[in-house]
């Protein structure tokens, strides 16, 4: 017999400053289903969460009655190699996955930074997503079913648990980035893809935003196929850039030894990384995704780096100490971190993030809030204008959660 | 029709001559005759009405004279659908895109391209394929279908396998909602804020919406492709053969499977000089030249070792497009060894191919009917073509219902009632098989948020139509926000 999911909540269960009524750990997805049921007999509000990592994307929850906590859902329901899937409950961390799929040579090809902590509901709930995403897209990609547990407690399924299916609409693809407001993704299945045999990873340093954009276009001649690519912001317009190339150990040094020579016919400086500098790379990258109290996710076409440089990294990074940017030059999507040098410059701050989304928005793209202090989220909306469908993302919300329990006040718009 | 219900159609007929001018308004019983049905011929509708729009304006004013009028409304792209998705309902307007064909923008350095919904799938890839770049998503059917029509039903094609389907391909669309609003989902930026309503309008089948623009992702072509064609005993082996490529790492650009009957109707038809084998394999795979060698060559390493008969690959590009062109004329090929043929578009894990086939087999033989099998492969994207004669008794109803059974034996493995055809009105009745009350229900709400009234292509999709009951109360701001201390920009 199964003791009761819930606990009293302490100090570390606090979401942006707020302290839930209780906390429940449910054991099984049923049991998970008992809980929602009753928050919404007792008309409570719930969060979900898993491992916290990305709890301050979004605003301050309105309400927060019931916290759910899918620590205990961390079975991985069946791994089909042959069939290169897996369904997964949502509290499994990213690296306890990465272990068991592994033993069959197989990965999810999702790498947002702290694997050890960051859940799968955690990575589809907020659309989390690493370097790799340049070949194999995000959760909304590799997400082929879900079975949820609606707001009123049932749990329905969508998708499959086959990789090419259209029957019926695409709910896995709407809980993608939903950010816990429409359901709990309680199993999810994903599409996988073999590890690579082989993996190189090439840096160039100190690359001027127009230099960066012309190599890429000769990547991108030269046929090449990287699984990640990134840049670094190392100054004033100025990035490194790190390619990998993965998969058969030939074409990964036909492809590594291609891109030098194309850096060499520009008179680029470029370095092939043995495996420890590799690391450190991409370690580099984690690291700058999280760097500072103060986190933005910026978005723009590719080819605007240099207006995303001058008017959002720039300013971002002069009003912010301790900081970093990223960019993925083939998505046209960046991070950039840093912290409040004093209580003082909260106001540059939020001066330097109004002017970055003015930038970003008039060229078509969003800067997003991922992580402020409270004194940056009260002058700063977390995600920006109104999208176009607002009043129709408003109402998906109202079908799915009518008495707008989970996580209220969370998501875009209010939502 | 009654003289009232007649008057009506007048009167709507006549407002949509004043939206889109009255040569783009049908209304001749000859003329609407075309519109009856899509690729699915077997069952036919005629509608009260064809429109033909030509800008989003017009779609949107098309749908708020329609919806006045109280007329269902159904969207329609170059009507080559496999699943009855374009099939009118009694008294509907048809809304037909293929008047709104323009490309709009290209921008090759950022990786799209802006196009109208009738715009056909092949002339997506022309247009910048001079350029060397070009536009994934391949149904069999691209040189006749529609940008449009692959939205709605998500279509897929041979080379989906590695690529992805229409929804990955995808980055924005402007869409007319049921009320004759506009919306702009998504857009050439990636990662909009908010929820992710485009991947659930892409294969929504007409049901939530009107595409009138798209915009596609756009991509390099590979260096290299290499082909090959490889035959076997039976599709044990063959089925043996995909599976051990696909666990050796190799993401094949695509794979297809043809047992001896859909072998025999290819050669029929092409003249190509195939031989007489239980089952057949058609692999590309594509890349870095430095890739595809290697990765072809341990391929039809695997097909050995997994008791293929011979190995062909084509001499030269010309040699390549007769083999796929043998490949993707099976489905009508079929038609020269059987005077009728259902197709159906199961899907099932791949490592459970063999033995779904040899199920599919006993179940046929039970029928006293032929099933000719060419499909993907390398995804368990299953095209049994059930071949029957209606002109024997009771011959058509059974092909019916082996196809059912069909689709049962893939949801009982685990698979799906249909990998790239969509559910349309054809398998809205499995989608209960597939999909609980409460499944079924959630998607029911979806569309509701969508289309409350239920007016875009009724009759679809859903087993039995379900009322969307009141509309939620309306949306209550954030109480700061009400209060005036936070503010959206």
């Amino acid at each position: 017999m199964s003791t009761s999911p819930y606990r009293a909540p302490g100090p570390d269960d606090a979401v942006l400053g707020k302290m839930p009524g209780a906390v429940a750990e449910p054991a099984s997805i049923e049991e998970a289903a008992a809980v929602v049921g009753e928050t919404s007999r007792d008309g409570k509000s719930l969060l979900f969460v898993g491992g916290g990592t990305d709890l301050e994307v979004g605003g301050v929850p309105e309400s927060l009655g019931v916290l759910l906590s899918t620590r205990r859902l961390d079975r991985v329901v069946e791994h089909a190699p042959s069939d290169q899937i897996a369904v997964v409950e949502a509290g499994v961390s990213l690296a306890s996955l990465a272990k068991v799929l592994a033993s069959h040579g197989q990965r999810l090809a999702l790498d947002p930074p702290l694997p050890e902590r960051a859940t799968v509901g955690g990575v589809i709930a907020a659309n989390a997503f690493g370097p790799r995403r340049a070949r194999y897209g995000t959760a909304r990609d590799l997400l082929i079913g879900v079975t949820l547990v609606r707001a009123d407690g049932r749990l329905a399924r969508g998708g499959g648990k086959v990789v090419k299916n259209v029957a019926g609409f695409d709910m896995p693809r709407l809980m993608a980035g939903s950010l816990g407001t429409l359901g709990l993704v309680a199993t999810a299945t994903f599409r996988l893809h073999p590890l690579p045999e082989a993996s190189a990873t090439l840096s160039a340093a100190g690359l001027a935003p127009g230099t960066l954009r012309a190599l890429l276009g000769r990547i991108r001649d030269a046929q090449l196929e990287p699984d990640s690519v990134v840049a670094f912001r190392a100054g004033e317009g100025r990035f490194d850039l790190a390619v990998r190339f993965e998969g058969f150990r030939p074409s990964v040094a036909a492809q590594r030894d291609r891109l030098a020579r194309l850096c060499a016919e520009s008179s680029l400086g470029v370095e092939a990384l043995d495996e420890a500098a590799a690391r450190a790379v991409w370690a580099r990258h984690d690291a700058a995704r999280r760097a500072g109290t103060v986190r933005v996710k910026v978005a723009a076409l590719p080819s605007a780096l240099e207006s995303v440089e001058r008017g959002a990294f720039a300013p971002l990074s002069d009003a912010l100490g301790d900081g970093a940017s990223v960019w993925y030059p083939t998505l046209g999507l960046g991070f950039a971190g840093g912290s409040l040098r004093d209580p003082a410059s909260v106001a540059a701050a939020v001066a330097a993030l109004g002017a970055a989304r003015r930038t970003l928005t008039e060229g078509g793209g969003s800067l997003v809030l991922l992580a402020a202090p409270e004194a940056v989220r009260a002058a700063v909306d977390p995600w920006g204008g109104t999208p176009s469908a607002l009043g129709l993302m408003r109402a998906v919300k109202l079908r799915l959660d009518p008495g707008r329990r989970l996580a209220p006040g969370r998501f875009v718009g209010g939502i | 029709m009654s003289t009232a219900a007649a008057g009506a159609v007048g009167r709507l007929a006549g407002r949509l001559a004043e939206i889109v001018g009255e040569r783009n308004v049908l209304a001749d019983p000859a003329e609407l005759s075309t519109y009856e049905c899509d690729g699915l011929t077997g069952y036919r509708v005629r509608p009260a009405l064809v429109v033909l729009p030509a800008t989003t304006e017009e779609v949107a004013a098309v749908v708020q004279a329609a919806r006045a009028a109280g007329a269902p409304i159904v969207p329609r792209g170059a009507g080559t659908g496999l699943s009855g998705g374009a099939l009118p309902v009694e008294g509907s307007v048809v809304v037909a895109l293929s008047r709104m064909k323009r490309i709009l923008e290209v921008d090759l350095e950022n990786g799209w391209m802006r196009v109208e919904p009738g715009v056909i799938n092949l002339d997506v890839s022309k247009a910048i394929g001079g350029r060397g770049f070009y536009y994934a998503p391949d149904p069999s059917s691209q040189s006749v279908c529609t940008i449009g029509g692959n939205v709605a039903e998500n279509s897929g094609g041979a080379h989906c396998l590695k690529y992805g389907f229409t929804v990955h391909h995808v980055r924005g669309a402007r869409v007319v909602l049921a009320d004759g609003s506009v919306v702009d989902l998504g857009g050439p930026v990636l990662d909009a804020p908010g929820y992710d309503l485009l991947g659930v309008v892409v294969g929504s089948e007409g049901l939530l919406g009107i595409v009138t623009e798209v915009v596609l992702r756009i991509l390099r072509r590979p260096e290299a492709t290499r082909t090959f064609f490889a035959t076997f005993p039976s599709t044990d082996e063959a089925g043996a053969a995909v599976s051990a490529i696909i666990a050796s790492g190799i993401v094949p650009a695509a794979i297809e499977m043809m047992d001896r009957l859909a072998i025999a109707a290819a050669k029929a038809a092409t003249g190509l000089d195939w031989p007489d084998v239980g089952a057949a394999l058609l692999m590309d795979a594509d890349g870095p030249a430095s890739e595809v060698e290697l990765t072809s060559e341990n391929a039809i390493e695997l097909a050995r070792k997994a008791g293929a008969i011979e190995i062909r690959r084509p001499r030269d590009e010309a040699e390549r497009q007769l083999m796929w062109k043998g490949r993707k004329s099976a489905f009508a090929a079929v038609g020269r060894i059987s005077p009728n043929y259902f197709v159906q578009d199961g899907v099932i894990p791949r490592s459970e191919i063999a033995r779904v086939l040899r199920e599919i087999d006993d179940l046929a033989a039970k029928a006293g009917l032929r099933v000719a099998n060419v499909f993907h492969a390398g995804d368990g994207n299953l095209h049994p073509l059930v071949l029957y004669d209606e002109a024997i008794p009771g011959q058509e109803k059974a092909a019916e219902e082996l196809g059912g059974d069909i689709l049962r034996l893939c949801v009982r493995y685990g698979g799906s009632i249909t990998g790239e055809h969509g559910v349309g009105s054809d398998k809205a009745p499995y989608m209960a098989v597939m999909f609980s009350p409460d499944d079924l229900e959630t998607m029911g709400l979806v569309r509701c948020a969508f289309d409350p009234e239920l007016a875009l292509n009724p009759g679809k999709v859903f087993p039995t139509p379900r009322l969307c009951g009141d509309r939620p109360g309306p949306f209550r701001p954030h109480p700061e926000e009400a209060a005036g201390k936070i503010w959206r920009e």
